[in-house]
């Protein structure tokens, strides 16, 4: 009842305030935290039902899983899985495609949005730059089994653009996507079109809080674009770029399963079988659960020591860390 | 107008500057096109003949006017359905999502909440480290989440990062004073989460609608992971598919086997061509849309969100 009060008297508020600031202020916040607790706890529910749960399954790892005795009743078998995983011949391939993929895909796409957002701060148009940068985000609406599709559409071996256009410059078509030494080339070139304008937002942001005062020094200083850019501009980026590259860093040996996945063909599994793909295809696929369970474990440590690692790094270097 | 002022600054400009201008219009212009141009041929080929389509002819514009893909689509009684279910799946997921985001984002604002660094670690915790496929596919099973229509609509229903950036709209943008104004005049939590926060906060509600929306609606994986009964798979499940079939050129095979009113199998074939760009543009559509709609808050939410988030 008390609540319609404060939004029909705004008048009195200060005169109030002065009134009751110690006394009342601060017992019916402490009255009031059960109903914090309450509203948090949706969230929290789902993080223990979603995320801790799971980690509290990754026991099996260790075990030899049987659907009859469940997680917790499953017999211990220490680092068998792990051993298996280490000793398998496809070992090294599994390894080093995740990790080629991946890196490629870092090292090509970091810096793209960062070109991206340079230059389109400096159009000056506003409508021009609006329309722009709404075009530019669309891709990223687009899911990835529609992009995997597109893709298949327009490198089809028959119809597809690439083809077509090869042809009439008398090359011959070529199957991409069956190409194993085209995969990494496609998901990464792919995967800049879907997420490069997208990724240009936080620097977007970030050079929309430049104190414009620099350029205007440095205008009168007779400091060309260039310079602007090379001085005001991205030294202004760095924080943000570090903080999303210890970001990337964290995801090196996990990233865009999905999307992986719908690109597979039987022709290009020489590259395209990389870790996330083979624990879903022979977990889920084959039942060996335990053994996944384990793969997928290795994998989450690693990221993590990444993380870590890089953070620490970045703190030293450009004392931007995100914890 | 904008020529007006190019022209007066012209003379101001030096060479290097020009250059520059130059070069970043040719830049945009190249951009702009590798972008948009995958999409625009989607979109003509869609409203083209197959015929044309096969034979390449649809590059700038579109070739024979025709609808039947569409026409076909529509027929396939599955892709209907699907798109029925991921429909009912993205709503409501989104609404249980804007709701628990908002209300643990809003009391994790408060700089008063005692143990809120110990739940700030909680969530935060999850980005960096996770079960795992495996251990979460047989945790849902246990807890009688696989294979029902509850594991679409919550299996990643809150995120992290939406959280915080939730956190710091609030925290930033509805000023403190409107809390302490409130407070004095005995409002509770809710009464000020619900009256004042999300009133106030309808920049933050579109930037999330959008996020969770276009999340849920493009994942094919949750559905081909937790979902077993074909009646229940959401439309990019099915479209995933329908594309296994079109790795192998194969998809007039599965046109036939999902239309009852197809004539034939050339004629299947035939309307394949031009239904897989139709399927394109229909399954991507809604979330274009949607995004169309909320682009003038979202650019605004996501940036005040995000600095410093």
């Amino acid at each position: 009842m008390e609540g319609k009060n404060f939004l029909s008297k705004p008048g009195n508020r200060k005169g109030r305030a002065k009134g009751r600031k110690k006394g009342q202020g601060l017992g019916n916040i402490i009255r009031n935290n059960w109903q914090l607790y309450v509203l948090v706890l949706p969230a929290l529910i789902y993080f223990i039902v979603f995320n801790y749960f799971p980690l509290y399954g990754i026991q099996i790892a260790f075990k030899d899983y049987k659907a009859v005795n469940g997680i917790a009743g499953s017999a211990w078998v220490g680092f068998k899985h792990f051993q298996t995983f280490f000793d398998a011949y496809y070992f090294k391939r599994l390894l080093s495609n995740t990790l080629l993929l991946n890196v490629y895909s870092l090292l090509w796409s970091f810096p793209i949005p960062l070109i991206l957002a340079i230059f389109l701060n400096q159009i000056k148009n506003p409508k021009r730059k609006r329309f722009i940068q709404t075009s530019i985000y669309v891709p990223y609406f687009i899911s990835t089994v529609v992009l995997a599709g597109m893709l298949y559409i327009f490198l089809s071996p028959t119809s597809g653009i690439f083809n077509v256009v090869r042809e009439l410059f008398g090359a011959k078509a070529v199957d991409y996507m069956s190409e194993a030494g085209a995969f990494r080339t496609i998901y990464i070139i792919s995967g800049i079109w879907q997420g490069a304008g997208w990724g240009t937002i936080l620097y977007i942001a970030s050079l929309a809080g430049v104190d414009q005062a620099l350029y205007e020094a440095a205008e009168i200083d007779g400091a060309s674009i260039w310079q602007k850019i090379r001085y005001i501009d991205l030294p202004s980026l760095v924080p943000v770029a570090m903080m999303v590259f210890i970001l990337d860093c964290g995801k090196l040996l996990s990233s865009n399963t999905d999307k992986a996945l719908v690109m597979q063909t039987a022709g290009n599994i020489p590259t395209s079988d990389i870790i996330g793909v083979y624990v879903y295809n022979v977990g889920l696929g084959s039942g060996q659960f335990s053994y996944t369970a384990a793969i997928g474990l290795f994998v989450n440590v690693i990221n993590f020591v990444l993380i870590i690692a890089v953070n620490r790094l970045s703190r030293k270097v450009t004392d931007v860390g995100l914890f | 107008m904008a020529r007006q002022k190019e022209g007066k600054q012209k003379k101001k400009l030096s060479t290097s500057n020009r250059i520059f201008y130059i070069f970043n219009t040719i830049f945009w212009i190249v951009i702009m096109f590798m972008v948009l141009y995958p999409l625009y041929l989607v979109l003509i080929a869609s409203v083209s003949d197959p015929d044309a389509i096969v034979r390449g002819e649809v590059i700038w514009h579109p070739v024979d006017f025709s609808l039947i893909g569409y026409q076909a689509v529509f027929q396939y009684g599955e892709l209907l359905h699907s798109y029925g279910n991921s429909l009912l799946y993205t709503f409501s997921s989104v609404i249980i999502s804007i709701g628990v985001t908002m209300a643990a984002a809003y009391s994790l604002s408060r700089p008063k909440f005692p143990g809120k660094g110990l739940i700030n670690f909680v969530f935060v915790f999850t980005m960096f480290f996770g079960g795992g496929l495996i251990p979460t596919f047989l945790v849902m099973k246990d807890i009688g989440l696989y294979n029902t229509p509850a594991v679409m609509v919550l299996m990643g229903c809150v995120n992290v990062w939406n959280l915080m950036v939730a956190r710091t709209y609030i925290q930033t943008s509805i000023p403190h004073e409107l809390y302490e104004a409130a407070v004095l005049d005995g409002a509770s939590h809710f009464q000020y989460f619900f009256r004042c926060v999300l009133p106030l906060s309808k920049t933050i509600l579109a930037v999330l609608g959008v996020y969770y929306g276009v999340s849920k609606w493009n994942d094919y994986f949750t559905g081909l992971v937790y979902l077993k009964d074909r009646s229940l798979l959401p439309l990019q499940t099915v479209l995933r598919e329908i594309l296994a079939t079109l790795q192998v050129d194969k998809s007039g095979d599965y046109m036939l086997s999902m239309s009852e009113n197809a004539a034939s199998m050339a004629e299947a074939m035939r309307t394949a061509n031009v239904a897989k760009y139709c399927i394109i543009v229909i399954a991507t559509g809604p979330v274009v849309i949607l995004y169309a709609f909320l682009q003038k808050y979202f650019e605004k939410g996501v940036m005040i969100g995000s600095l410093k988030g």
